[in-house]
């Protein structure tokens, strides 16, 4: 089925789901001036529903606009592939939306033009209410052209001092626009750290220190949560590589716990914010 | 000015900002992709000058830094102390949408009966060799739709301008601080001339008198911006199309950090036991922080007030105040946005029917 086919059907069904009153708005992309572009699309009636489009050209994860939204009056209608599916069960998990506010149209993917998709191991939608086409006869776990940490091994390759000259050149790059923490999916708290006023432990000031410790301090807080959509590194406007860091957390703990995979259900505890009084670590 | 221009081949390109480091701290686009930008240049980075784009971080922070320390204070003994400007800096390669971006940053610090004394200062201290936009660099530039002349930089000290051919750069100089860069540039054709037997990377630099391109590919995206727009987006304050417009928006503050005319700082200060720094850094209206006041209330309490105070001012307040618009058509926010948002869209709606 090729992108114009699967346009209509996603159409079709906003729509209809509109039409019957079912839903507040359908989620999806719409067209923008450019043809390479598209835009986050809240289609309200079956009239918006026709401008809602579906091509290799919706590199954005829609999931995170859930948020803006967390107690809507009818059910919202969202398009998820692999990437909007698994943050969805991570965003349920840490209270931030709830499942039967959600009608989810579920959207088995190819890939888009945004890097992040070669590494990407759920292509077809984890949860679903209905799937608008049939699932990629791979199944959900298709092989991935890169390596599921591509990035973070990358890192692992240099030394030490290798690995400080590039971690200063990419937060030398940083601008502090917090576009891969607004982006991601993960990211919820109320107040961002970084927009509390004078803290004492990090500052507005583009500096190396300053700008680190927000990275830092971000892949932590997220990283155990982590759903590797790759958002964050999608939103950069300096092209940084912020996957690596979620990557090698997640890397580490799948080597500390075994297999690690964050959003394939709704239900999973993540690794670093969990606790057990039987913990084999005796501090407890 | 001088209505004698002179012409630099692409080949003595290097030569040519050789000849400045000496009396200029010289910033030039340098770098590949995403990691083009406004780097100072010194012998070992003349090779990697590249003026085929336009960097994603516009030249305003080499006169309004990300972060700029205001004064420090030794805590123990209270004795202040101010940090120098640079002296002499020359940007190298502003492109007309960034100069007038510049211009704009000039109203909003200088005018108005305010001055900022580290804008001033760097700004009276720094000599701008503009490079006219034979090619567009974004895909999104829009400068014509905003009134802009790819072509054309009238305030900047030179305009280099590529030839017809290709080759070469034709420089006119505008000022006196243009000027100032002729004689070191003249001196240089000089020698060179009387030294034939120079090297590749030191030949004749110079060679008078060859036409630059006056035609180039402009802007192939053309917005329709309407003549009374402040007034019609202020008329439409309450309009509910603002909600339509910022429902994708992720409030970050991408836009304003490649916007060659925002111009928001905010005022902070870090405290440690050796020294305390007072400094001011970019901010952003975009952010939640940037409207909230003390005792927590905000006036703009979600993106969809955040992002009509952002367009407003770009494209109606400025204008009421300094009689410009603070939109030079760059179409880096566009093209840099991560939820795609697109300012044209505004300009083209503007405030919708009347």
């Amino acid at each position: 089925m090729n992108y114009t086919e699967k346009t209509k059907l996603i159409q079709t069904r906003a729509a209809a789901l509109l039409e019957a009153g079912e839903v507040s708005y359908v989620l999806g992309w719409g067209a923008t001036r450019f043809a390479d572009k598209t835009r986050a699309r809240f289609a309200r009636s079956p009239e918006e529903a026709a401008t809602l489009v579906y091509n290799e050209h919706c590199t954005q994860s829609l999931a995170k606009y859930l948020v803006d939204d967390r107690w809507p009056e009818t059910r919202i209608a969202i398009l998820a592939r692999g990437c909007e599916s698994r943050a969805i069960n991570r965003m349920i998990r840490d209270n931030q939306i709830r499942r039967e506010n959600l009608l989810i149209l579920g959207l088995p993917c190819e890939g888009t033009d945004a890097e992040r998709c070669r590494s990407c191991r759920a292509h077809d939608p984890v949860v679903y209410d209905e799937l608008l086409w049939e699932p990629n006869s791979t199944g959900a776990a298709a092989a991935a052209e890169l390596s599921r940490y591509y990035r973070a091994d990358a890192v692992d390759a240099l030394s030490a001092a290798e690995k400080k000259a590039y971690w200063d050149d990419v937060y030398a790059r940083c601008i502090r626009c917090y576009a891969c923490r607004n982006a991601c999916p993960v990211c919820s708290c109320r107040e961002c750290f970084v927009d509390m006023h004078r803290t004492g432990f990090q500052g507005k000031r583009h500096s190396a220190t300053d700008n680190q410790t927000f990275g830092v301090t971000r892949a932590f807080h997220v990283g155990d949560r982590c759903i590797e959509c790759g958002e964050c590194e999608r939103a950069c406007p300096m092209g940084l590589p912020i996957l690596a860091q979620t990557q090698k957390i997640l890397k580490e703990i799948e080597a500390l716990a075994g297999d690690y995979e964050q959003g394939l259900d709704a239900a999973q505890d993540n690794y670093l914010g969990a606790f057990d009084l039987d913990d084999k670590d005796d501090f407890m | 000015m001088d209505n004698k221009t002179i012409t630099i081949t692409k080949d003595d390109l290097a030569t040519a900002i050789r000849a400045l480091l000496p009396a200029y701290n010289v910033y030039a686009p340098a770098g590949e992709g995403e990691r083009l930008a406004f780097a100072a240049l010194d012998e070992s980075r003349l090779g990697a000058i590249n003026l085929t784009g336009s960097p994603v971080i516009p030249p305003k922070e080499l006169l309004f830094p990300r972060s700029e320390s205001l004064y420090t204070l030794d805590p123990e003994t209270g004795a202040a102390t101010v940090p120098e400007i640079a002296e002499s800096t020359l940007i190298f390669g502003v492109r007309p949408c960034d100069l007038r971006g510049i211009e704009n940053l000039d109203a909003a610090f200088l005018e108005k009966g305010y001055v900022d004394s580290n804008y001033a200062k760097r700004r009276e201290n720094t000599t701008i060799i503009a490079l006219a936009c034979v090619t567009s660099p974004y895909e999104t530039c829009f400068c014509e739709s905003m009134g802009g002349d790819p072509l054309a930089a009238k305030g900047a000290d030179v305009l280099l301008t590529e030839t017809k051919a290709g080759d070469a750069f034709t420089a006119a100089f505008q000022t006196p601080k243009g000027l100032q860069v002729k004689l070191l540039w003249d001196s240089l054709a000089m020698d060179c001339g009387s030294a034939p037997a120079m090297t590749e990377g030191s030949k004749p630099a110079m060679t008078e008198g060859s036409k630059p391109a006056m035609t180039g590919q402009h802007n192939t995206l053309r917005v329709t911006k309407p003549d009374d727009l402040p007034q019609r987006l202020m008329a439409a304050f309450d309009d509910p199309h603002w909600a339509v417009l910022s429902e994708a928006c992720l409030g970050c503050g991408t836009c304003s950090y490649v916007c060659p005319t925002c111009y928001c700082f905010d005022i902070d200060r870090e405290s440690g036991a050796k020294e305390i720094t007072e400094y001011r850094c970019w901010d952003c209206c975009m952010f939640s922080d940037y409207s909230r006041m003390a005792g927590g209330h905000n006036p703009r309490p979600t993106k969809k007030e955040r992002l009509r105070n952002r367009y407003l001012h770009k494209l109606a307040y400025f204008d009421e105040r300094y009689g410009m618009t603070l939109c030079v058509g760059c179409g880096r926010c566009i093209a840099k946005c991560p939820a795609s948002l697109d300012i044209t869209e505004v300009i083209e709606w503007g405030g919708g029917a009347l």
